[in-house]
Order: structure tokens, then sequence, then C-alpha cells
């Protein structure tokens, strides 16, 4: 599991050492502190971003909307992104409103509040609803990462990383190279989200990253994963046989 | 003209020949004047009543009323019109087309059309109520074209069927006869008839008429040479004819005097009458021009009448005009009346507006002024405390007392928080007035915006020793703007805490009492409130002022605040209070359903 990196757009020193301090305390890997337009877009495009905080605000302009607006464009690019603001000013807001999803934080806040924040801009921006705030789910899949609530803060997964998935009622064991934990999601969900060209289901529990077959013993219906992982292949499932072949 | 001819002819010929001519002459005009009286007005007014009977006995033939109606009023070629449409329609029965045959026969004939009339007049049946009528009718028509042998039976018919009929006078059939025989040269018959005529004609007093046979006697005799009694009728027309007042009939019976007595040799007698005749012409050209007058003086009266009566149109039209245009000017004027008062009326509405409004903003004004000098005064001490604060705290840098200093701080950095939160919400009161600030409705999990409000109070709770819960269920979730939610919420919080007495509890919670509501409770265990308060406070626009505890109670504009954006936020603000046990503050707002 890694760190969810942030990137932070602030021109006010004393603030951007704040939101570094509250976020680093949070496990929040912290990219880099723009202090403006055409430094946000630098750091932009040269690091792994997973979340921007942009105050609208720089150097008297509301260049953080201008950066948000560029960064919105290219779908590939776009990254979940929330706004922090002083002013509850309605033409900015207006303006602001125009970069979806949007998401907005007021200052001064406090810790829960900018946590709260980002999580609210991760489950918009990719279009999955109450999923950190309810009790049912914990977890938020990109094309990438999965997005996963540790405690209050987030965490990600890369996606290919995942070796197998065990389903057991509402969690799913999820098993790397070099860990194993539970999250919470429903396996239609997880079914729907996940790149159906990599993960197969080979039973009614179990979901496999196909890249990460060593073997398949039909005889004792039995799938053998790197990592020496055996997986139950059962009848229903036993198409796969004919797709990795092809895959191979 | 006739009798000019008559000279001149008189003149040229011998006298034997000249005779006969001069009397067929004279009968001819004597005869046409016949004609003429056979068509007496009364006769024919009698004879209308009857049509106009026939005319409403059968309305339902339309023509043939129309016709009948015509025929009356002597409209010939109407009469013709619209009988030959009567005879056009099929519907017809004998008596309809008999009357109408004698419609077009009597009109025809009036118009001097004898053949056509004749034919006319020979459709008809002789089941026909007046066929003696139209044997009369034919007879004259004969009689017209000198076809007198023709003549004479109808005319003897029709005499002889009707010897009581009142649509004719029977003397001038007779008469009529007579002339037949006369010019058929068989004048005993003549004689017969004329004789007869006359007695009727003696009986009925009919001068005129007497007039006209005597002369028609005397030629009958005058042409058998019997000029002895020819000459005695002569006179006796000529006397008679004075008693008449028809120019015509005395002009002839001078002329024939004349004549008879130039055959005299008589010329001094002739000479007079001759002349008398002459005066009876002149007289009847004098009656002509007179008529002629007459007739221009009428035409003029009317051209004078005509232009009276344009003038009189003209001022009419001038007074119409006048009229019309005072109608208007008054419609203009009553218009202009009616719209003066109406904005007459619009302001002073306006102004009742406006002074309500003036009172208003008095009034607001006011409070305003108000909520300014506490605003100040609030952070006048604030800052005042500060200062001390600041002065002590150098002191104690000073002799180096470093619990002091940190007792010191603490306190200062309550003093900010006061004063922060006093500023914050008198930006958002400046925002929510102007209605600035952003503002949008969304769905919103209460728990956590309880979680991140609490978060601020909780070193404060903790200092308090205040036990705080928040009991909101995860699931929860309301329909809100999220900013200005917080700031009820922290507005709320700040205040439980404020009256909360250290040890006590602050529990924040829901409850789903009202439909489609739900109750965020924020509730504490503090000094409470008395009746009087708690209304003051859900009072609008109510502004607390400096009472009791000049240590807790603030300006009241927390509160207001509050009230003013759940109004916004479509909820409802109650609290529920004991005093010395404690307070609940609910605040309702509209339910996500999920």
């Amino acid at each position: 599991m890694d760190s969810v990196n942030v990137l932070i757009v602030e021109d006010t020193p004393a603030e951007s050492d704040a939101l570094v301090q509250v976020l680093t305390a949070n496990n929040y890997t912290i990219v880099g502190v723009a202090t403006s337009f055409k430094n946000a877009l630098e750091l932009f495009y040269n690091s792994t971003v997973d979340i921007v905080v942009i105050d609208i605000f720089l150097n008297g302009n509301p260049d953080g909307i201008s950066f948000a607006e560029t960064i919105s464009i290219s779908p590939n690019a776009s990254k979940p992104f929330v706004f922090l603001t002083s002013s509850t000013d309605r033409k900015i807001f207006e303006r602001a409103k125009l970069t979806q999803p949007f998401s907005y934080l007021m200052k001064p806040f406090n810790e829960l509040e900018i946590l709260y924040a980002l999580e609210m801009a991760v489950e918009k921006f990719y279009a999955q609803p109450d999923v950190f705030l309810g009790d049912q789910e914990d977890t938020i899949i990109s094309s990438q990462y999965l997005f996963i609530k540790k405690g209050k803060s987030l965490k990600k997964v890369i996606i290919t990383d995942i070796i197998y998935i065990e389903v057991e009622e509402k969690y799913c064991n999820i098993i790397t190279e070099n860990e194993k934990f539970v999250i919470l999601i429903s396996l239609t969900k997880i079914l729907k989200l996940l790149d159906t060209s990599i993960f197969c289901r080979t039973h009614r529990n179990y979901i496999v990253n196909t890249e990460k077959i060593v073997e398949i013993i039909l005889a004792d219906n039995l799938i053998i994963l790197s990592g020496n992982h055996k997986v139950t292949l059962s009848d229903t499932y036993k198409d796969i046989t004919k797709k990795i072949h092809t895959l191979k | 003209m006739v009798i000019f001819l008559d000279i001149f002819v008189f003149m040229k010929i011998p006298m034997h020949i000249k005779v006969e001519i001069r009397v067929s002459l004279i009968l001819i005009a004597l005869f046409s004047v016949n004609a003429l009286s056979s068509q007496e007005e009364q006769e024919k007014e009698l004879f209308d009543i009857e049509i106009k009977n026939k005319a409403t006995e059968y309305k339902s033939h339309a023509y043939f009323h129309d016709a009948a109606l015509f025929f009356i009023e002597k409209n010939w070629d109407s009469t013709l019109v619209y009988s030959m449409k009567q005879l056009n329609t099929i519907q017809n029965n004998t008596e309809v087309k008999d009357y109408t045959h004698y419609f077009r026969g009597y009109s025809f004939n009036q118009k001097d059309l004898f053949e056509e009339a004749e034919k006319e007049f020979n459709q008809i049946s002789r089941q026909f109520e007046f066929y003696d009528l139209v044997k009369l009718r034919l007879g004259e028509i004969a009689l017209e074209q000198n076809q007198f042998k023709k003549a004479i039976p109808y005319l003897k018919d029709g005499l002889l069927k009707s010897s009581n009929n009142l649509y004719f006078k029977k003397s001038i059939v007779l008469k009529n006869l007579g002339l037949c025989y006369h010019h058929l040269r068989q004048f005993n018959d003549a004689e017969y008839y004329l004789f007869k005529s006359i007695i009727l004609q003696e009986k009925s007093q009919d001068t005129l008429e007497m007039v006209r046979t005597y002369g028609d006697i005397a030629n009958l005799y005058y042409e058998q040479y019997r000029d002895d009694l020819a000459i005695s009728y002569f006179e006796k027309a000529y006397k008679l004819s004075e008693k008449v007042k028809d120019f015509q009939s005395k002009r002839n019976t001078a002329f024939n005097m004349a004549v008879v007595e130039e055959n005299r040799k008589n010329f001094k007698e002739a000479l007079i009458y001759r002349k008398e005749s002459e005066q009876w012409k002149d007289s009847l050209n004098n009656q002509n021009k007179i008529y002629e007058v007459a007739k221009l003086e009428k035409e003029f009266a009317i051209k004078e009448k005509q232009k009276e009566v344009t003038l009189l149109q003209a001022e009419k039209k001038a007074k119409t005009v006048e009229r019309n245009g005072l109608f208007y000017s008054a419609i203009v004027l009553l218009i202009l009346l009616t719209t003066i008062i109406y904005f007459y009326r619009e302001k002073i509405k306006t102004n009742k507006i406006i002074v309500a409004q003036k009172e208003r903003l008095d009034e607001l004004n006011a409070t305003k002024d108000k909520l300014f000098s506490i605003v100040s005064h609030d952070l006048r001490s604030s800052v005042n405390a500060l200062k001390t604060s600041q002065a002590k705290l150098l002191d104690n840098l000073e002799s180096g007392n470093l619990n002091a200093l940190s007792n010191l701080l603490q306190n200062n950095s309550a003093i900010v928080n006061g004063a922060y939160n006093l500023l914050d919400n008198l930006l958002h009161w400046a925002l929510l007035q102007t209605k600035q600030s952003y503002f949008e409705i969304t769905s919103i999990r209460l728990f956590f915006i309880v979680e991140q409000i609490a978060y601020n109070y909780k070193p404060i709770m903790l200092e308090g020793n205040i036990d705080f819960e928040n009991k909101v269920l995860k699931k929860d979730m309301v329909f809100a703007d999220q900013e200005s939610l917080k700031i009820i919420l922290r507005n709320l919080l700040d205040n439980a805490i404020k009256f909360s007495n250290s040890d006590g509890k602050i529990e924040i919670y829901t409850q789903d009492v009202n439909e489609g509501y739900c109750d965020i409770v924020i509730e504490d265990t503090g000094v409470g409130m008395s009746e009087e308060t708690r209304l003051e406070l859900l009072k609008e626009s109510g502004l607390l002022s400096k009472k009791e505890n000049e240590n807790i109670i603030g300006t009241g504009l927390g509160l207001q605040l509050c009230k003013s954006m759940i109004k916004k936020n479509n909820g409802k603000f109650s609290i529920e209070s004991e005093l010395g046990k404690g307070t609940k503050m609910i605040v309702s707002l509209p339910k996500t359903v999920l």
C-alpha cells in the first residue's frame, strides 16, 4: 500500500506549511508546493500526483481556477482537486464551479475538514459517491489504483500489483506480491470497475489477475499464481483457459 | 291637333264630303274622350277593392299578390312582369289564371297594345266572375281599332250579362254601342242606344257625359242631314257645356256651333262661336300653361325645399360634428381624469409603501447601529483584555514567572478565539444581508460535519471538562448548504459551551419527529434560560442587548445569523430550555431520502 501523493498550490507559506504538516501527519505524501500558476503546471506534469489542493487566489489573482481549468482539459492527465478559499464571493464561486467536479474548502479549516475535503474530491472525481463516508464501502477504484480509506487518511494500491482477490461476503481480500489486506466493497462493483481484460473470475469467490497466472491444473481445478498462491477454478468459469491461451 | 286638321280639311274639300269627314273627325274626338271616361275612377276603385280581396285570398301566390298590388297602383309595367312570373309557375288554378290574364289584358290595353290585350282577354275562361267586364273590354278594344262590327256583339253581350254591374257605367257602354252603329251608318240603332244612354245620364245627372252624348246625337242627326234636330242637340250640348268645367267639351260644343252657324251662313254667329271656341282653346292652353307654370313653380319650390333640406342637412352635419367633437373631448377629458386619479392613487399607494419601507429601513438601520455599537463594544473589551493580558505577560516575562505565562497565553488564546468568532459571524451576517455569498444546497452527511465542527472545540471542552458526544448516525443526511450548516452548528455549539458549567455534558443527536425533516438537537446541561429569554431569542430580528450576565451573554448576533441561515436552508428552529437544567437547540432541516 502506498501513500497518496498530494500537490499543493498555495502562495502563502504559512498556510502551505500548515497544510504540509497536517497532510504529512496523516500519511499523505506531498509531492510539492507550487506558489504560482506556472510553477504549479511544472510540478503537476513532472511528478506523480493523485490529488491537487489549489488556493483560488495566487498573488491576488484567481490563477488557481485557471490552473484547475488547464488540468481539467486533458482527460488523461486530470486529477481530483480541491479549491481552498477564504471568500465565499459568489462570482468567484460561479467561475470555479465550471470546473467539474467541483470541491471546495473554506479557510480557515481544521484537520478533519481538509481530510474530508480530499476524500470528497476523490469520490466526486471518480464518480463513486458515498464510499468513504458510509459504512458499506471504503474503496474507490480508478483505472490505475485502488484508493482505500485507512483510518483518517487514504492509501492507494496499484491495480496491476494485485495477484488475486478473494471475496468473503461484503469484504474482499486483496493479495499482492508483498501484502494481504481486506477492503470493503461489493463484488458487483469490483467486477464492474476492474479492467476485464486483466481480471477474470475463476470461482464464485475468486477474481484473478491473469497476468499473474503461472499454471492452470485443470485436473485439480487449481490455478497456481505467482508467489505460489493457489486459487480454485470452478467449472462455471473454465472458459478462462481459452482466453489465456489466446493471450499467450 | 285633331281640331286644326279638321279646320284645314274643312277649308279645302266640297261640302258634302266635307261634312262627313268633319263629323267623323269630331266623332273620333268624342270617342277618344269616351274611351277615357269609360275608365272612370269610381268604377275602377270599386273593382280594385275586389282585386285587393282576391290578392289577400291568394297570398300564397306571391307573384299574383304582387301583380294585383301593382295593378291597383296602376303600375302597368310591373303588373305585366309579375303576372308573367305568376303564369310561369305551375300551381295555378283557373281563377288565378283568369285574374292574371285580366291584369295583363287591362295593362296592355292601358299601354295601347290592343292586339296583345285582346289575346290576353281571350284566354280568360267563361267561368270568370267578371266575364262580362272582359266582354266589355274586348268591345272597347274592337272599338278602339275601329272594328265596329266586332265590337257590337261584345258590348251587347257584356251589357246583357251584367245589367246590375257596379264596375262599369252602363250609359257609356250604351253610348259606345250607339257610336258603333253610327260608324256602321245604322242610324236608327245608333239613335236608339244614344237615347238610352242619355236617359241614364240624365238620371244620374252626369253633366259632362250628357254634353258629350248630346254632341254625339247632334252629330248623328247632322250626318243624316236632319239639321233641325241636329242643331237643337248642338245647342243643347252647348248650353249644357256652360255648366261644365271641362274646357275641351266647351270648346268642342262651341266649335260645333260655329260650324253649324257657318253652314247656315250665319257668319256673324259663327264668328262669335268660333271666337268662343278659340277662347276655350286659349283657356285650355292657358290651363296647360298654368299647369306648366304650376309645375315649374312646384319644381322651383321643390328645388327651394331641396336647397333648404341640403342646408339643413349641412347644418345638421355641422351640428353632429360639433356634438361629436364635444363628445370626444369629454371622453378624452374623462380618460385624462381617470388616468390622473389612477396615478394619484398609485402615488398614494407607492407613498404608503415607501413610508412602510422607510420605517422598516429605519428600524433595520437602528438595529444595525445597535449591532455596530455592541460589536464594537465587544471587540473593544476583547482587545482591552488582550492589552491588559499583554502587559501582564510582559511583566511575568521579565520576572521569569513561566507558569503564569502559560496561563496568560491560554487566556489570550480564548479571548482571540471569541473575537474571531464574533468577526466571523459579522462577516457572514454582512454577506447574508447583501446576498453575495455562494449558496448551494446539496445532500450532506451530518455526522462528518458535526465531527469537523466539534474538532475545533475539543480543547476548550477538554479544558472546561465538558463531556461531548456526537450521537449523530452516519446514515443521517440532510439537504443544506454546507458552509451555512457549518456556521449554524458552530454557533450553536459555541453557545452550548458558553452556557455550560464545567463538568457539564453536550450531546448532538438527531431525532425523527417531523415528516420529511431531520431534527438536529444540540443539548447541553448548562444554565438554561427563562421562558421570557427563550421567546425573546425566537423573535424575528431581536438582538439581545446587554443584560444580566455581562461575561457570558453576547450580542445575539450569532443566534440571529443561525435563524436567518436556517430559514435560507428551508429549515426550522426551536428552543427547549429549563432554567438551571439545560437547553435544547433544535434545527430541523429537510431530510435526504436514500
